[in-house]
């Protein structure tokens, strides 16, 4: 995020509030990536922003505050891209791909914004687990419906969707936090055969992947 | 240690003081530190304690339970679970309360969530064609599964996800064991 020009720019309060608010959100990212949540303060994420103490609260009442605020913006934009790959259409295997494809992309582009969701975010307590449990849960419905079952067996059980989501995000959160952030589209097929081999088996799900 | 599962599982790690600690176990203050540094030491050691046990009693069921591969796997996946019903709060602390609890303490979990990566590796038939990730896919499956069992407050009920959890893990190896055409 750009810094404003100084003196009289001619752009409106609203428009400089946001600005200042987003500039403030992606410092703390930054400054959690490179010290922990415990030793970044306000000074510190006002000074990378650009923007000065009290300003700073004049957006957020505290370290806290924004913290939060940076932890759920970041997670409704991981969330956005995600679903937006889900819904582009096709069969329940291309929405899956798609859908995996665009979160590793995401995550990749951005890696204070994956790192502040999948690593120093959760160390910082909080009650961030909550919104983390809540992320994840709001995939399930995504990744349930049109799950088919493999030819001849019953439909997997319910809580494959859950732990197929848990697991993907464990994956994550280690390969972030091992600072492989940006080679993590390379992990799609891998993740892809984990994802899909419950509902279609092994040998289909190898096939769909190959053949992408 | 007994004393700081129980109260990081009733109140969470930061709320929980010393004095918290010595008057749920009964010592006094200075007995606490004389052997432990403080309530970080005690945590980190409770936390060690509860794996190493976790730990031994899984393997010990892998390397009990005749059969192949699937029945080690699915031996040391209800050990598991068992351990989580039987000690709920040793549970909590090593699963919920460690993740955030302080950075030696998110280590340690990181690595038990490797030691058992490792675990599942040793048990599991290789197959090239598998992915190198899978193992931690599914231990990070499994742990997730748990987790929100605990944290909703049904720790000791954690056996009845043995038959869904035991099939999900075992489900990427069924081509492997000719389960399933290649």
């Amino acid at each position: 995020m750009e810094r404003l020009p100084r003196g009289r720019h001619g752009l409106s309060r609203e428009y400089v509030a946001q600005n200042q608010r987003e500039r403030l959100l992606g410092a703390l990212a930054e400054c959690l990536h490179e010290k922990g949540y415990e030793s970044t303060t306000v000074a510190q994420i006002g000074k990378r922003a650009g923007v000065s103490k009290s300003d700073f609260y004049k957006h957020f009442e505290s370290k806290d505050n924004c913290f939060l605020s940076a932890y759920d913006d970041s997670v409704a934009r991981i969330r956005e891209h995600t679903v937006a790959g889900c819904e582009a259409g096709g069969a329940w295997t291309t929405r899956v791909l798609a859908a995996l494809g665009a979160l590793l992309d995401c995550l990749s582009r951005e890696p204070a914004q994956a790192r502040l969701v999948f690593v120093e975010g959760l160390r910082a307590g909080r009650g961030v687990y909550d919104r983390y449990q809540e992320a994840l849960q709001s995939f399930v419905p995504y990744l349930r419906q049109g799950a088919p079952a493999p030819p001849g067996e019953t439909p997997p059980p319910a809580a494959t969707d859950e732990a197929v989501i848990g697991g993907i995000a464990s994956l994550l959160s280690r390969r972030i936090a091992a600072e492989e952030t940006e080679r993590l589209a390379e992990f799609l097929p891998e993740i892809a055969d984990f994802a899909l081999t419950p509902y279609i088996g092994a040998a289909e799900a190898r096939r769909i992947i190959s053949g992408r | 240690m007994d004393a700081i599962a129980e109260l990081t599982a009733e109140q969470g790690y930061e709320a929980t003081k010393i004095g918290d600690i010595v008057g749920r176990a009964g010592v006094a203050r200075k007995t606490l530190y004389d052997n432990f540094e403080g309530k970080e030491e005690v945590f980190l050691t409770a936390f060690d304690t509860a794996v190493d046990e976790a730990m031994r009693r899984i393997e010990e069921s892998c390397t009990e339970v005749e059969g192949g591969w699937e029945e080690r796997l699915q031996a040391g996946l209800e050990a598991f679970l068992r351990y989580v019903a039987e000690e709920p709060a040793l549970a909590r602390m090593c699963m919920i309360e460690a993740l955030s609890a302080t950075p030696a303490a998110t280590e340690r979990y990181e690595d038990t969530m490797q030691r058992f990566v490792e675990l599942v590796k040793r048990i599991v038939p290789h197959d090239e064609r598998l992915p190198d990730t899978i193992e931690e896919t599914l231990v990070g499956g499994v742990a997730w599964i748990v987790y929100q069992q605990i944290r909703r407050h049904e720790a000791d009920k954690a056996e009845d996800l043995l038959p869904e959890l035991s099939e999900f893990m075992l489900a990427p190896f069924a081509a492997t064991a000719g389960r399933e055409p290649a």
